[in-house]
């Protein structure tokens, strides 16, 4: 028996001590700290064995040859290395690196940008969230007052931003300029917006700092991005006092194709009636619009998308003159306007992708002004300032942009986009005593490219050239991004560049050597998400040069800075099925430009705006209510004009009241005709509940002597409605139809 | 003698590497740890766990499975963060997919219908990120997973919570029902007290099902 236990014992031992390895280490991280509970394993073999407290461990195995040990840990990347397995013991040091991969990627949105799209997450804004801003009448650019960099400014449409005029914002359309996003406009009375803003599927609007792809602007880009093809088939109509329209849209049984159209037509003289307006109106205001588009899928990975426009407006207005005590001034307007793009992108081989587009602007207006007596005849006197106040001004427009972009995947998100664009824009204007025009082709090119320069730093780097034929003048762009990630969700960005713009059509109908203004931004901006909470601070500083002097002559002789503090605050998780936000803007800005005397602070801008918006959904009732409160600090205003001694100055200044504002919007939702499958809604609304008197600022007469304050058209604006649509449950997409 | 030899031949095999029963065990110990996970952490350690096992054990489909049941169930407890929710979603995605790919559809029916519970989970994962745009697409397809979980498997009480749940959180104005939800919860807490903790087979859902009964009290 001692035998066959001395054999067991040997056949034990033996069998024991066969091609054993004993591997010992330590797995660390790249701050030399251990790391506990690390797996440490043989690739291909089940057995494992786990790191201890100090981060040591032990493996003995019984394989041989090459293999493949894998080392891993929560939150870090795992690591594989090559070992040869020999019977000798061997002892591996084992560093991992952090793993960003489950803290997400770092994202080049670059300083000054807020975008809304409907990949959004958490926070973050989506098209609808920004669209749907109480009161904001479906113009894009008012509902983005609501956010910080933009000034309020109710008499005028249009984006104000970071002291810069409405004409420095430009807004684009699949990438190609979309230039009169706004009816004919009247003074002092804002106008609506041509395009329904529920064409869009993203929004990416920059306060500054914008890409090399867009140009031409010196404050802002708003980059709106149109939906692919529709999910369902349908007819939609809606009626309310002061618009009634209809559309419809088709989209084919293999969901390759859509087609689509819209009409409506659109005449508050009946409102008017019943709700007084401090203006006289003796037309309209009357809007005509139709619109028609197609989608086609040219592929899996490509698409081809055509929308047309066309706009006509028609209002007349007349208001006591201000260089009179019994006379009336009038205003009329006749516009036409007919807006086309045509876009297609494709994914090709290699990681490559083209993106195209074309875009058309015709556009015609015509204004007639006129002296009245009292008794609504027309008046004609021959001395100043009576003498132009009868006037008739054709402005005729036709404006082509075309654009041609390369971008190129690279590995880890980076990217290489380069492209040019092509401009041609031929403008004519006629008045009663003189004819000019002017032809401008001009040319850009640009390049950018998307790098991660370490794992947690990603930076744009850009730069454009543009070649204006008109002012026969090249520009070159340079437009850098930087966004460095700090931690599990929190992110530091910032961005400089060079913006060109050339002036305005009035000003080159005027003098066509003229250069390009030019404005250079930077921002720093901190960003910070968590818990379905946004939290975003923004400090920028900009300077100008070349800006439109007009006084003696046309030149490019003003200049001016712009600076300031900005900052959000988004929470849609506090209370249950409350959204709501708050912004914050601060600006110290002075320009000389056009005929100021010296560096003014402009009569559009301000020092404090403060916004919040709020919606609330009550799922049971189908219900929503929306809110949004403005207030912003009194605005200057100035008597500037030329003085006995040929001179301009300023012979007068105040600064207006402060600005208080709350708009609300509602709607409810029910469904009239089941068997239809109809999605239906009343809603209705009012701007400025408080009613509280609001002065944008003042115009002074020719004298100086007598001051009109600029204002609301009406103390309060109420809305109420039916919409319906047809054919596609949209139960889920009520807000869509929330005028 | 032969009884020696054969002693002796046991012996021997029990120093060669590589034996099943080591694998089977570390896939109970983990289901084990995974009956009493709670937080984002927990899940996250499992998730790692659940996949070297699965790596090692080629041809099993539990472990992809339970992989992609700790990935979805991140997404969940990160509900109210939406940032948080897509790489956890699109992990528990693939490795739903590697699961799917290694079953018998047609013979594993009971089985069938675990998956499709988890992939109606992370389907409700992605609407959480933002409900207000991602519920149009990803809302459908979690609802058409419950049910199809529920007819290949009329008894999985976590198809019939996953059911309850949706009939719990859906207004009554499109649908929902929350008397409804609180039979078919009811229904699932009976079914899971019947099968109680068996192996490694699925058998989650009593913290989840006493959770939600407690709030539709």
């Amino acid at each position: 028996m001692k035998q066959v236990f001395s054999l067991i014992f040997i056949i034990t031992v033996v069998t024991g001590l066969q091609a054993q390895t004993v591997i010992t280490g330590k797995v660390i991280n790249n701050k030399n700290e251990p790391l506990t509970s690390a797996s440490i394993r043989i690739k291909e073999s089940g057995k494992g064995v786990k790191a201890d407290s100090t981060g040591a461990f032990r493996l003995i195995t019984s394989e041989k040859g090459k293999k493949v040990l894998l080392v891993s840990s929560i939150g870090y990347t795992s690591k594989e290395l090559d070992l040869l397995l020999n019977d000798s013991a061997q002892y591996i040091k084992v560093v991992l690196e952090d793993e960003a991969k489950l803290l997400g990627d770092v994202i080049v949105l670059g300083a000054g940008t807020f975008e809304a799209s409907d990949k959004a997450k958490g926070a973050s804004l989506t098209p609808m969230d920004a669209v749907t801003v109480a009161g904001s009448g479906a113009d894009i650019a008012n509902s983005l007052r609501a956010l910080p960099g933009v000034q309020q400014v109710g008499e005028s449409e249009g984006l104000f931003v970071r002291g810069g005029t409405s004409d420095e914002a430009k807004q684009f359309i699949d990438g190609v300029l979309f230039p009169n996003a706004n009816y004919a406009a009247i003074p002092g009375i804002m106008q609506p917006a041509r395009v329904n803003p529920f064409l869009f599927k993203g929004i990416l609007f920059n306060t500054g700092g914008y890409s090399s792809l867009y140009g031409d602007a010196l404050s802002s880009a708003l980059i709106l991005e149109t939906v692919d093809l529709p999910d369902k088939s349908e007819a939609s109509l809606h009626l309310f006092p002061t618009s009634q329209g209809l559309g419809f849209q088709q989209v084919d049984k293999n969901k390759q194709r859509s087609a689509g159209a819209t009409a409506s037509y659109s005449n508050a003289s009946l409102y008017n009636k019943v709700v007084s307006q401090k203006a006289a109106y003796f037309h309209g205001p009357e809007y005509i619009s139709g619109d028609f588009n197609f989608r086609i899928k040219t592929s899996k990975t490509g698409i081809l998308k055509f929308y047309t426009n066309y706009g006509y407006n028609n209002v007349g207005l007349h208001t006591p003159d201000i260089d009179s005590s019994n006379l009336l001034s009038a205003f009329q307007v006749k516009g036409n306007n007919v807006y086309s793009n045509l876009s297609y992108k494709e994914s090709l081989n290699n990681n490559w992708k083209i993106e195209t587009a074309l875009s058309h602007n015709y556009n015609k207006e015509n204004i007639q002004t006129a002296l009245l007596t009292n008794e609504k005849e027309k008046l004609y006197l021959p001395y100043s300032p009576f003498r132009e106040k009868n006037d008739s001004i054709t402005n005729e427009s036709n404006f082509i942009n075309g654009k041609l972009v390369f971008s190129k995947r690279l590995a880890r998100r980076q990217a290489f986009r380069f492209g040019s664009e092509y401009i041609n824009n031929t403008a004519r204007q006629s008045t009663d005593s003189a004819k000019s025009s002017y032809t401008e082709n001009a040319v850009a090119l640009f390049a950018e490219g998307d790098v991660y320069i370490s794992k947690a730093i990603a930076a744009r780097i850009g730069l454009r050239s543009e070649y204006s034929g008109l002012l026969n003048r090249f520009n070159l762009a340079p437009r850098i991004s930087l966004a460095y990630k700090i931690g599990n969700g929190s992110q530091l960005n910032m961005a400089y560049g060079i913006f060109y713009q050339k002036p305005a059509g009035s000003f080159l109908l005027q003098n066509e050597n003229l250069a390009f203004t030019q404005a250079t931004h930077y921002i720093i901006n901190y960003q910070v998400k968590a818990s379905n909470r946004l939290l975003r601070a923004e400090i920028f500083y900009k300077t100008y040069k070349n800006l439109v002097s007009t006084d003696p002559l046309t030149g490019n002789n003003g200049d001016g800075y712009a600076k300031g503090f900005e900052l959000f605050f988004r929470d849609k998780k506090t209370i249950k099925d409350l959204d709501y936000w708050i912004s914050y803007s601060y600006l110290d800005t002075k320009r000389k430009y056009l005929d100021y005397p010296y560096q003014l602070s402009p009569s559009y801008t301000t020092p404090h705006t403060f916004s919040l918006a709020v919606k609330k959904f009550f799922p049971e009732l189908k219900f929503s209510a929306n809110m949004a409160y403005a207030f912003a600090t009194g605005r200057p205003y100035y008597d500037m004009r030329t003085g006995s001694d040929g001179k301009v100055a300023i012979y007068g200044k105040g600064t207006t009241n402060s600005y208080h504002n709350i708009n609300v919007s509602f709607a409810y939702l029910f469904s009239l005709f089941k068997k239809w499958n109809d999605f239906s809604g009343i809603g209705f609304g009012m701007n400025n509940v408080l009613g509280s008197n609001q002065v944008f600022g003042y115009n002074y007469s020719y004298n100086g002597n007598n001051k009109a304050p600029v204002t609301l058209p009406a103390t309060r604006f109420y809305y109420i409605g039916i919409f319906m649509s047809f054919g596609t449950d949209r139960r889920d997409d009520f807000i869509n139809q929330n005028l | 003698m032969k009884k020696s030899v054969l002693i002796i031949m046991v012996f021997a095999m029990l120093q060669l590497p590589g034996i099943a029963q080591d694998a089977s065990k570390e896939i109970v110990t983990t289901v084990g740890k995974l009956d009493k996970a709670k937080t984002v952490k927990d899940y996250q350690e499992l998730a790692v766990n659940f996949l070297k096992i699965a790596e090692s054990e080629k041809t099993s489909w539990l472990s992809w499975y339970y992989a992609a049941f700790c990935n979805a169930k991140i997404g969940w407890l990160y509900q109210e963060d939406g940032d948080k929710i897509e790489p956890f979603a699109n992990l528990a995605n693939e490795q739903i997919n590697k699961s799917l790919s290694l079953l018998d559809t047609a013979k594993q029916k009971k089985e069938l219908s675990e998956l499709y519970c988890v992939l109606a989970m992370l389907n409700q994962a992605k609407v959480f990120m933002n409900p207000a745009t991602y519920g149009r697409e990803f809302g459908p397809i979690a609802f058409n997973y419950i049910r199809l979980a529920q007819k290949t498997n009329p008894e999985n009480p976590r198809a019939l919570y996953l059911l309850g749940w949706e009939k719990f959180y859906t207004p009554k104005a499109y649908g929902g029902d929350k008397a409804k939800a609180k039979e078919l919860l009811t229904d699932a807490k009976q079914k899971l007290e019947i099968n109680a903790a068996v192996g490694v087979y699925p058998h989650w859902g009593n913290m989840e099902v006493m959770d939600l009964l407690k709030q539709a009290r």
